[in-house]
C-alpha cells in the first residue's frame, strides 16, 4: 500500500515538474523547426534548422545586446557589492551621527513601489540629456537597498575583535572590509551577487522608458521590441532572440541552481 | 491480563539491528520505565509502542488487541515528548482538548475532562494563555493535561523531563509519580536518568545495544545486578570494579589484586579472572594503617580527595593502582594524603566475570 | 570616536547622496508632479488638481483597476494552493528532491519579458501548445488571449506559473519549522490527515500564508510585461494594467504629470489593499 502511494506521488511530481519544463523544451525546440512545422507540438522537429537563428541574428543586433546585458548587470552588480559593501559596512560597525536615521531610511525605502519614482526619475534622466546611454541604465542601480541591508545584517554579526585587532595593527576601514570581511562574507556576497545581476538582467521597464537607440538596448528590452515589432515575422524567429536570453541563464541555473534558490528567496526578488 | 505485550519484537534500519527480540509484558496499571544510554533503543520501542516507527517484526499487544500494524491514530495511547510537543499556536485549553474536538466528542464532557484536568495539573490560571508563555514545567504540565484528557489505555513518555533544570527534575518526578498512582493507567516511561528510573519505576527494564539487561524492580536492580552493565548503571555514585582474581586455599576465598585483597565465601567462587564489585556506600573506612592487614581486616588506601556533601562524604583514594571511591557517613574525616584502611560488607559484594556470580 | 565618525560619515557619503538624487528627490518630485502639466519639452504648468480629477473620472484607469481585482481573485488562491501542494509534497525524503525543486523554480529565474513571449505563443489560438493539446484530446481550442473573458484568467494562471516555485521555497521552509513532536502528538491524539492540515500545518503556515499573499498582491498590482507583450492590454481593454497606463501616459501621449498621478495613485492603492489584508487574514487566524 505504501508503495502505491510512493509511486503515486512520484508520478504526479513528475507531471508537475513538466508543465514547468515542457514549456521551455518546446521554446527550444520550435526555434529549430522551419517555418511549415512551426506550432506543432512534436518536440523533435522533421526538418530541424538553424534559419530562425540566422535571421534573427541579422534583423536585430542581438549580439551587441547581450553585450550591453553583461555590461550594464555585470558593472551595477560590481557597484552593489564593492559600494554597497562598503555603505554596509560603515553602517554597522561605525558609529557616526545620523546612523539611525540612514537606517530608517532605507529601510523605508523599501516600501514604496517602483511605480512612484519612475516618472521623476524618467524626467531627470531626460533632462540631465541621458536618455540614450549606459549612464540612464546603470545609474539609478548603482547601489541596492535590500543589499546593504542584507550585508549590514550579516556584518553586524562578525567578532569586534577582529575589528579591533585589525585596527591595533594600523589597518583602514577599506583595509579591514576588503581584506577581512570580504573572505569571511562569501555566503551574503555571493547571494547578493545573484539577485542583483539576475534583477538587473531580467528588467525591462526601465530599458524601455530610457533607451530607444536599438544599438543601446538591452537583451530583454530588444526581444520584446523585436517580438512585438513584427520584426520576427515568425514564432520561430521570435523564439530564437528569446533563446539567447534564456540559454546562459539556465546554464548558470543548472550549475548553480542552489545559489539561486537561496539567493532569490532570501531577497524575495522574483525574475 | 498484561495491558501492554511485546512479542520478539525487533527494529532494523537496513542492516543495522537497534532492537533485538524484545519480549515484555507490562502489568494494567503499572509503571514500567525503559532506561539505558543513547543508542540502548529504549526510545525505539516506546515509538513502536506508539506507532510511530514500524515493527520490523514481532507483535505487539495492547489491552489483547494486536495494533502492530495499526496507525497510532486507532492505538488509544497517549505520548509526552521531550520537548512536549505543545501546539505553539493554540491555547492551553484548545491544546488540552483538541484530541477531543477531533473524536467529536460532546461539548459537556470536553468541558468537563479540561476542568477535571486542569484541577489537578493546576493549570486553571493557564488556560487562556499561549505555550510560549509558559515556563518548561508549567509546559510539561500541560502536556501530561493533553495525555489524561483523552484516558487513554496506557501513557507514553519520552524523557520528558531532560529539558528541565534539576531542581524542577526533582519535583516534577514525584508529581508524575503521585499523578500515575491516582490515575491507575498503564504507562511506559522513558529516562536515561537512572534517578528517574530508580523513584518512579514500580519495575525497570535496564537496555543497552537494543537488547534488555534485567528486568525487575529498583530494588532487585540495586541489590541483585545480573551483569555489569546493570551493576555499573544503577546507583549514584556508581559501583566500584576492580579487576582480579579469585583464589581458594585450606578452605578459605580470597579476591587479590594489586593492593587489594578482599575475604570471600569460599563455597560459590571459582577460580579465574574475575570482577569484584562494591558499592561506595557498602565500604567501611578506618582511618590509619591497620597493624595486620589480613585479607579479612580489610585493605589500605590512600586519600586523594574527600568531598565533604553535608551527611554523607565521598573519599577518593587509590589502592595499588586502582581508584576508587566510597560514600560514608563517618564523623572524623581523612585528610588529602593519609592512609586509611577499607573493609567490605560481605554480604554486598558482587563478583562478574561477565555474568555475576552469587555471593550471599 | 572622531576618526572612525569621520570615516564612517565618509563611507556613506555616496550612498546619501545616491539616496537624496534616486530616492529622496523623485518620492517628492512625484508629489509636485501630480500637480504639474508637463510633457518634459515646453515648460510644466501647473494644474493645479486637475490630474487627480482627472483620474477619478478616468473609466481606463478604473478599468486597469478592476482588472487588476480580477486577476489576484485568480492568481491568489491559485497560487496559495498550488505552492502549499508543491511544498507539501516535497516536505519528506525524496529521491531527486532537489530535481523538483529546481523544475519548479525554474520559471522564476527565466525573464518576464520571455515568460510573456513564450506563454503568447503557447496560447496562440491556432499554432499555439495549449490549444494543440486540446484538439488532441478531443476538445475544442480556446481562443485564451483574444476572448475578454479568458484573457486575464489566462494571464493569471500564467503568472503563477511562473512564480510559484518561489512560494514553494517559502512554504518549505515555513514547514521545517514545525516541530516533529507536534506532527507525531497530533497523529497519535487521532488526527486524519486531512484534520493535520487543517489544525496543525494551516495555521502554522500563517506567517507563510501572509507573505505569500501579500508580496503577490504587491506583484499583481505591478503587472506590465506580460499585458504589454501578450495582449497590449486589450481584448476591450480587459488585461490593461495601471502600470501599463502609466507607461502609455509617459512614454506615448508624454503626460508626465499625470502618470506621475497614476504612480502615486498606485502607490496608495497598493499600501490600502496590503493593510487590509493583513488585517482580514490575521482575523482570519483568530477563528
Amino acid at each position: 500500500m505504501k508503495v502505491l502511494r510512493r509511486i503515486a506521488l512520484y508520478g504526479a511530481l513528475t507531471l508537475a515538474a513538466l508543465t514547468f519544463i515542457y514549456p521551455f523544451l518546446w521554446m527550444a525546440s520550435a526555434t529549430f523547426k522551419p517555418l511549415t512545422e512551426v506550432g506543432t507540438i512534436a518536440l523533435f522537429p522533421d526538418n530541424p534548422t538553424l534559419d530562425n537563428y540566422r535571421t534573427m541574428w541579422a534583423r536585430a543586433p542581438f549580439g551587441r545586446a547581450l553585450l550591453n546585458s553583461i555590461m550594464v548587470a555585470g558593472t551595477i552588480t560590481l557597484s552593489v557589492l564593492v559600494f554597497g559593501s562598503i555603505t554596509a559596512y560603515a553602517m554597522a560597525r561605525l558609529r557616526f551621527r545620523g546612523r539611525p536615521l540612514l537606517n530608517a531610511v532605507t529601510m523605508g525605502v523599501l516600501l514604496v513601489p517602483g511605480q512612484l519614482t519612475l516618472i521623476p526619475m524618467y524626467t531627470l534622466i531626460v533632462q540631465a540629456g541621458l536618455i540614450d546611454s549606459y549612464a540612464a541604465l546603470i545609474l539609478p542601480y548603482l547601489f541596492n537597498a535590500t543589499a546593504i541591508l542584507m550585508m549590514r545584517q550579516f556584518f553586524l554579526q562578525i567578532p569586534q575583535s577582529l575589528i579591533d585587532s585589525a585596527r591595533m595593527d594600523g589597518m583602514g576601514e577599506m583595509r579591514i572590509l576588503f581584506s577581512i570581511f570580504w573572505p569571511l562574507s562569501k555566503p551574503v556576497l555571493s547571494i547578493v551577487a545573484i539577485f542583483t545581476f539576475m534583477g538587473s538582467w531580467n528588467e525591462v521597464l526601465w530599458p524601455l522608458l530610457v533607451v530607444r537607440e536599438q544599438q543601446l538596448m538591452t537583451l530583454p528590452q530588444l526581444l520584446t521590441v523585436f517580438s512585438l515589432g513584427g520584426g520576427a515575422g515568425s514564432i520561430g524567429v521570435s523564439l530564437a532572440s528569446a533563446m539567447v536570453l534564456v540559454i546562459p541563464v539556465v546554464i548558470a541555473y543548472a550549475v548553480l541552481q542552489r545559489h539561486f534558490i537561496e539567493s532569490m528567496a532570501s531577497s524575495g526578488v522574483k525574475g | 491480563m498484561p495491558s501492554i505485550h511485546f512479542e520478539q519484537v525487533t527494529k532494523r534500519f537496513g542492516t543495522t539491528t537497534v532492537v533485538e527480540d524484545f519480549n515484555l509484558d507490562v502489568a494494567d496499571g503499572e509503571l514500567l520505565v525503559l532506561v539505558g544510554g543513547s543508542g540502548s533503543g529504549k526510545t525505539t520501542i516506546l515509538r513502536m509502542l506508539a506507532g510511530l516507527e514500524e515493527v520490523t517484526e514481532g507483535t505487539i499487544r495492547i489491552d489483547q488487541r494486536d495494533v502492530t500494524s495499526l496507525a497510532p491514530r486507532d492505538r488509544n495511547v497517549a505520548m509526552v515528548f521531550q520537548d512536549y510537543g505543545l501546539y505553539p499556536h493554540m491555547t492551553v485549553r484548545e491544546n488540552l482538548s483538541l484530541g477531543l474536538r477531533l473524536r467529536k466528542v460532546a461539548k459537556t464532557e470536553i468541558d468537563r475532562r479540561v476542568a477535571w484536568a486542569g484541577d489537578m495539573l493546576r493549570l486553571e490560571p493557564l488556560l487562556d494563555r499561549k505555550p510560549k508563555q509558559l515556563s518548561g514545567g508549567q509546559q510539561q504540565r500541560v502536556a501530561m493535561g493533553r495525555a489524561m484528557v483523552r484516558e487513554p489505555l496506557a501513557f507514553l513518555f519520552d524523557e520528558p523531563l531532560s529539558n528541565l533544570d534539576a531542581a524542577l527534575r526533582a519535583q516534577m518526578r514525584i508529581e508524575i509519580g503521585g499523578l500515575q498512582r491516582r490515575l491507575g493507567t498503564t504507562t511506559v516511561y522513558v529516562t536515561h536518568d537512572q534517578v528517574e528510573a530508580m523513584t518512579l519505576g514500580d519495575r525497570i527494564v535496564v537496555l543497552a545495544d537494543g537488547l534488555i539487561q534485567q528486568i525487575g524492580k529498583p530494588i532487585e536492580l540495586y541489590r541483585s545486578p545480573v551483569n555489569r552493565f546493570v551493576a555499573g548503571f544503577v546507583g549514584t555514585p556508581p559501583m566500584n570494579f576492580v579487576e582480579g582474581h579469585v583464589t581458594a586455599e585450606n578452605g578459605e576465598a580470597a579476591f587479590m589484586a594489586e593492593g587489594i585483597q578482599v575475604a570471600l565465601l569460599p563455597s560459590e567462587v571459582s577460580r579465574g579472572l574475575i570482577t569484584l564489585g562494591i558499592r561506595p556506600e557498602d565500604m567501611d573506612v578506618e582511618l590509619g594503617d591497620q597493624a595486620d592487614s589480613s585479607a579479612s581486616k580489610g585493605f589500605p588506601g590512600s586519600v586523594v580527595l574527600v568531598e565533604r556533601l553535608g551527611g554523607t562524604s565521598h573519599i577518593h583514594f587509590d589502592s595499588g593502582p586502582h581508584r576508587l571511591l566510597a560514600a560514608v557517613s563517618n564523623e572524623r574525616l581523612p585528610e588529602v594524603g593519609e592512609n586509611i584502611t577499607v573493609r567490605l560488607k560481605g554480604e554486598r559484594i558482587h563478583l562478574f566475570d561477565g555474568e555475576r556470580r552469587v555471593t550471599s | 570616536m572622531r576618526a572612525e565618525a569621520r570615516s564612517g560619515s565618509l563611507m556613506v557619503a555616496p550612498y546619501a547622496v545616491f539616496l537624496l538624487v534616486f530616492a529622496a528627490y523623485p518620492i517628492v518630485f512625484a508629489l509636485v508632479l501630480v500637480f504639474l502639466q508637463w510633457d518634459l519639452v515646453t515648460t510644466p504648468a501647473f494644474a493645479g488638481m486637475d490630474n487627480v480629477r482627472l483620474l477619478a473620472n478616468d473609466g481606463r484607469f478604473w478599468r486597469a483597476v478592476v482588472n487588476t481585482f480580477v486577476f489576484l481573485s485568480i492568481h491568489l488562491p491559485l497560487q496559495i494552493a498550488t505552492a502549499l501542494a508543491l511544498a507539501l509534497a516535497l516536505n519528506r525524503p525524496l529521491a531527486f528532491r532537489s530535481f523538483w525543486r529546481a523544475a519548479f523554480f525554474l520559471p522564476v529565474v527565466i525573464s518576464g519579458a520571455v515568460v510573456a513571449i513564450l506563454w503568447s505563443n503557447l496560447y496562440a489560438t491556432d499554432v499555439g501548445l495549449i490549444n494543440g493539446l486540446l484538439v488532441r484530446m478531443g476538445l475544442n481550442p480556446v481562443p485564451w488571449l483574444t476572448d475578454p473573458n479568458t484573457a486575464m484568467p489566462a494571464i493569471a494562471a500564467m503568472v503563477t506559473w511562473k512564480n510559484v516555485g518561489f512560494y514553494v521555497i517559502i512554504y518549505l521552509a515555513g514547514l521545517q519549522y514545525i516541530p516533529r513532536s507536534c506532527r507525531e502528538a497530533i497523529e497519535i491524539e487521532g488526527a486524519t490527515t486531512w484534520q493535520r492540515f487543517r489544525h496543525l500545518t494551516l495555521p502554522m503556515l500563517l506567517p507563510q500564508t501572509i507573505l505569500v499573499v501579500t508580496l503577490s498582491t504587491i506583484n499583481g498590482f505591478q503587472l506590465f510585461i506580460e499585458p504589454y507583450v501578450m495582449t497590449g492590454g486589450g481584448p476591450l481593454r480587459r488585461t490593461y494594467s495601471i502600470v501599463l497606463y502609466l507607461y502609455t501616459n509617459a512614454f506615448a501621449y508624454q503626460k508626465m504629470g499625470y502618470a506621475a498621478t497614476i504612480g502615486v495613485a498606485l502607490a496608495l492603492i497598493i499600501g490600502t489593499v496590503v493593510f487590509v489584508q493583513r488585517r482580514v487574514i490575521g482575523k482570519a487566524e483568530a477563528l
